[in-house]
């Protein structure tokens, strides 16, 4: 009976410590910017970008489209309510998971590579994104980015007289 | 002949006058100007409550509206591009508003309590209602 009791004191006392191990990394202003393939006049950037990192893999981040900031405000307008319907689909998600987290060594200073899998949530449609980035680990703090490209009308979102494909640019620097 | 190429050559130039000042205006437009807009008044607890309880609702309200609010700083920071970002407490300590200004505000500490308006672009379930173009105000 003691034995019994000990080990499972033990066993709570792990699962806590295991549970303390997964750090997780914050920033309420990473950085999300785009540009449109095809022409570059068509760029914005939204630096109030939520994002999360647990050690464990877990990488999420949320951004509001009318936090997208365009040089030409006429463009930043018709971005908003002729292509994006920011009103109607204010916010996109993104919730997924680094797959080779175990290459990535949180408390050791370097780039990291590392692949990307996850849900992203766009205009109202939510398809699975697979992407390649890099996870710098720089004393204490953390950095993820990552380069890929989007088919806007993956996302029922129709601009083709603006762009078809945009290339998006995630930045993110993590407390 | 002779007057048909006349009306033909001032369309024309009518034309590429229109065309100018289309192109001109689009890439001239200025962006919002917050300290000219006239505002909604709150404090930073009721629009953090507001989206919080009924985020559709709120949307409705404030999203793109030019919001001014009172609230006690919680933390100052720098963005990636080197604007200032304050975060306002709101009744839940994890849940900020956070609004990145225009200019840094001079003389302002965490815990101080400030009145200011920016654009509100949105709610973020569990992080934070967001702000921008936020602005002092007197």
């Amino acid at each position: 009976m003691y034995t019994k009791l000990s080990l499972l004191f033990l066993f709570c006392v792990l699962s806590i410590a295991g549970l303390q191990a997964q750090k997780s990394f914050v920033t309420r202003n990473g950085q999300i910017s785009f540009v449109a393939t095809n022409d570059d006049d068509v760029s914005a950037v939204n630096n109030e970008v939520a994002s999360r990192i647990t050690t464990n893999g877990q990488i999420t981040f949320s951004l509001l489209i009318k936090s997208f900031f365009f040089q030409y405000a006429e463009m930043q307008d018709h971005f908003n309510s002729d292509y994006l319907q920011s009103n109607t689909y204010p916010r996109s998600d993104f919730k997924g998971n680094i797959t080779n987290i175990q290459s990535v060594n949180f408390s050791k200073n370097g780039i990291y590579p590392v692949t990307v899998q996850g849900n992203l949530t766009l205009h109202g449609i939510t398809k699975p994104i697979t992407v390649p980035g890099t996870i710098e680990v720089a004393n204490n703090k953390i950095i993820a980015k990552a380069r890929f490209t989007l088919l806007l009308s993956d996302f029922n979102i129709h601009a083709d007289r603006v762009a078809k494909k945009v290339a998006i640019q995630f930045n993110c620097t993590y407390q | 002949m002779k007057k048909t190429l006349k009306y033909f050559l001032i369309l024309v130039v009518v034309v590429a006058i229109a065309a100018t000042g289309f192109v001109v205006y689009v890439y001239n437009k200025p962006h919002r100007n917050v300290a000219k807009e006239k505002a909604v008044t709150l404090t930073a607890e009721q629009l953090y409550h507001a989206f919080k309880d009924n985020e559709q609702q709120a949307n409705q309200l404030y999203l793109d509206k030019v919001i001014e609010l009172t609230g006690r700083i919680a933390q100052i920071a720098t963005n990636q591009q080197g604007q200032t970002v304050i975060d306002f407490n709101t009744a839940d300590s994890m849940v900020t508003i956070n609004c990145t200004f225009k200019n840094k505000p001079p003389n302002i500490k965490v815990g101080d309590s400030v009145h200011f308006k920016g654009i509100c672009t949105g709610y973020i379930p569990d992080m934070n209602v967001v702000m921008n173009n936020g602005i002092l105000v007197e």
